[in-house]
């Protein structure tokens, strides 16, 4: 509740009703009759008037009551306290005339017309006083005795407007301090709404503020298996999260605002990136280690690199680091964030596996490498040559220890694909010369498994990127799986056309298929077709996963058609490096 | 033994394998020096004899044929020794060591002698024309 309607309620100096304004009269009136009807001096001398008095204030009553229930009759109300005048008159009259004692209850009416806002009610008092006193006289009951009636009609007229002059006066500052008030309370209302609409968008902003900065705290405090790390553009220290304190072992209190991020890195390292990136020895780069490290990220692009922290008892730490850039609403840079992971754990098993790769790769290939060259030796022998029979078990030898070989190779392949140490050696080659070349190689062995071998090659070039050896093998494998799923008397048909900016090369058999269920097992490792175990064709499984292996590293795709007892069809797409060119031939 | 002939040192740790490189070297028409079966002893056997050409395993136990290819390349006056790695070679990045080392080029493991003496005789005949 406003102080405004406080003052309404119990001051009511504001808009009394009608109803309340008529009340003394009302009330006064009544006393008047009840004493009139119980004193035994007092008497009615002229029942007429009397009663002409009493309805006038029963009317008046009606009215203000009326008028208070619907305020759109406020502007007629003053009709009341005249009818009230004009009542009073009467009853006046009605009660002895000049000598009633309730004269003076005209003065309630007046004040209540006094008390109106403008000053000229104070006349319309005076007048409506003059005539309810001059009664008697006007309606004729009694002749001007005296000059005192007359006077009486004037004089008290004048008192009474000198009083209702008085009470308009009052009532009028009256007014002018309850508008002054009103204007201060509403200003202060409005002030203080003000203010607890302020207090409250700021509780908003700050529980809001305080969720954001628990989020991101509880976000950074998740991230424990990292270090994120934040700086100023100097390289000031100003984040440090659980992961950095237990990957530098530094408290975050003892980082933050103290520690400059560079200072956790290998010096020579940060000396050696700033040489790549062409600094001036300490001259126009403030600090070129950190300016070394953020170099990528203050012109707009994260970064993601291999360095080496220090952590804070002196022992390294491989991590790979990202960083980016910290702006400001403005996007202006602010500072930097580093966010790094452990890679110690990845190199070691990396350099492991390389280690057992090369080891797997001396160990098996050096027994094969004497088993190979003496054979050849003895094949070669011109002084003891070997008999037919004799050279035949060679040959089978020879077969077998080739047969070990690529097994040894497709082994190796398979653990050095997705290593550090599998490679493309990679540039702009010819397709044709490499399929027909593996096309060419496997002759022999279609000609002994009595497979017809198809070669569709068109007069076109078709130029790629890639890796000739890696690509020879893939085919070799492709072919060689053919024809080995292929019962005699089958055919191998190997085609390549370019489409678009691909270059499609196909080997389609007539061989035993693969059942429908299997297709998507097919290029994981170790994996064999049932449909191959049942005809007992040799073999572990690796030909195809490194096949696909290959295809992916050169961007190609690597896809299957098969149909058990109709064939198989693989299919070889990979990007050319130039557009299709037109044939040369036609 | 030949005279004339460019001088070899062969070094493997695998015998066998070094028996079918000095088969090839010889066949080649080149004078076997010396077949060792360490990289110290390959080192040794080199400064003894200051061959023309040095055929040595990568993977050996002590030095290793990279290991004695940066020492030789670190003697100015064995820099006309022309080394050749012999290796099961896996990697890119491991053949692009021996080259930096300082190797001439790499014989990978299996070779067929055949090949190799072959190879051997190409170079041989190749270094003579540029004579």
């Amino acid at each position: 509740m406003t102080l405004r309607d406080l003052l309404n309620k119990f001051v009511l100096v504001d808009t009394p009703s009608p109803l309340l304004k008529q009340a003394p009269t009302t009330v006064a009136f009544f006393a008047a009759l009840v004493l009139t009807f119980t004193v035994p001096s007092l008497s009615f001398t002229n029942w007429g008037a009397a009663l002409g008095g009493i309805w006038g204030i029963i009317i008046a009553t009606a009215l203000a009551t009326i008028f208070t229930w619907s305020p759109k009759f406020e502007r007629v109300a003053l009709i009341i306290p005249c009818i009230d005048l004009l009542a009073i008159g009467f009853f006046r009259l009605g009660t002895g005339g000049a000598t009633s004692l309730f004269s003076a209850l005209i003065i309630l009416p007046v004040i209540w017309i006094a008390v109106q806002p403008q000053r000229r009610y104070i006349i319309l008092a005076a007048i409506g006083t003059s005539i309810a006193l001059m009664m008697p006289f006007i309606m004729g009951f009694t002749p001007l005795e005296s000059a005192n009636d007359v006077i009486r009609g004037i004089f008290t007229p004048i008192v009474f407007a000198t009083a209702a002059g008085i009470v308009n006066e009052m009532s009028r500052q009256g007014r002018v301090q309850v508008a002054a008030i009103r204007a201060l309370a509403e200003e202060r209302d409005l002030m203080l709404r003000g203010a607890v609409d302020y207090t409250n968008r700021l509780r908003e902003n700050e529980e809001r503020l305080q969720a954001a900065d628990r989020l991101t705290r509880s976000v950074l405090d998740a991230v424990t298996e990292q270090s994120v790390i934040g700086t100023d553009v100097t390289g000031l220290v100003d984040v440090w999260n659980p992961g950095a304190e237990r990957m530098l072992g530094l408290s975050a209190p003892d980082a933050q605002g103290k520690r400059y991020v560079h200072e956790f890195h290998d010096i020579d390292e940060l000396l050696a990136r700033s040489k790549e990136l062409n600094y001036p020895p300490g001259e126009t780069v403030l600090n070129p280690g950190f300016s070394a490290l953020v170099e990528s990220a203050r012109l707009g692009q994260p970064e993601v690199r291999q360095w080496t922290y220090i952590r804070a008892d002196g022992t390294t730490l491989s991590v790979e680091v990202a960083v980016t850039r910290r702006v400001d609403e403005n996007l202006r840079t602010v500072g930097y964030i580093f966010v790094a992971t452990d890679v110690t754990q990845a190199l070691e098993v990396s350099r492991l596996k390389d280690e057992f790769v090369g080891l797997i790769s001396h160990e098996l290939r050096t027994p094969l490498s004497s088993i190979l060259g003496y054979l050849e030796l003895m094949r070669d022998d011109e002084e003891n040559p070997l008999s037919d029979e004799q050279l035949q078990y060679l040959g089978v030898a020879e077969r077998n220890a080739h047969r070990l070989l690529r097994l040894v190779g497709d082994l190796l392949f398979t653990a050095q694909v997705g290593s550090s140490s599998f490679s493309l050696d990679a540039s702009d080659m010819e397709v044709a010369p490499v399929l027909r070349a593996s096309v060419e190689s496997a002759g022999p062995t279609a000609a002994a498994a009595g497979v017809e071998l198809h070669i569709d090659i068109p007069p076109q070039i078709s130029m790629i990127n890639g890796d000739p050896v890696r690509l020879g093998q893939a085919c070799d494998n492709l072919i060689s799986n053919a024809i080995k799923f292929t019962p005699r008397g089958g055919t191998v048909t190997v085609s390549m056309k370019n489409v678009k900016d691909q270059v499609i090369i196909s080997i389609t058999d007539t061989g035993m298929g693969i059942p429908a269920d299997e297709l998507d097992q097919l290029f994981a490792r170790f994996f064999r077709a049932s449909t191959a175990t049942r005809a007992a064709v040799p073999g572990v499984g690796l030909g195809l996963s490194i096949t696909k292996a290959i295809v992916t590293a050169h961007k190609g795709e690597l896809d299957v058609a098969s149909e058990v007892g109709i064939g198989t069809a693989f299919i070889v797409r990979l990007p050319l490096s130039r557009p299709a060119q037109s044939p040369l031939v036609e | 033994m030949m005279e004339g002939a460019l001088r070899v040192v062969v070094a493997d740790d695998d015998p066998d394998i070094r028996t079918l490189v000095s088969i090839a070297v010889r066949r080649a028409g080149l004078d076997l020096v010396a077949d060792v079966g360490t990289g110290d002893a390959a080192l040794a056997a080199i400064r003894e004899h200051l061959p023309n050409i040095a055929i040595l395993d990568v993977s050996m136990p002590g030095m290793t044929g990279l290991e004695v290819t940066a020492a030789l390349r670190a003697q100015p006056e064995l820099s006309d020794i022309r080394i050749f790695l012999l290796s099961a070679g896996v990697t890119d990045a491991a053949r692009q060591a021996g080259i930096d080392a300082g190797a001439e080029d790499y014989f990978f493991k299996p070779f067929s002698p055949r090949e190799l003496a072959a190879k051997l005789a190409d170079i041989v005949s190749s270094s003579k024309a540029a004579e």
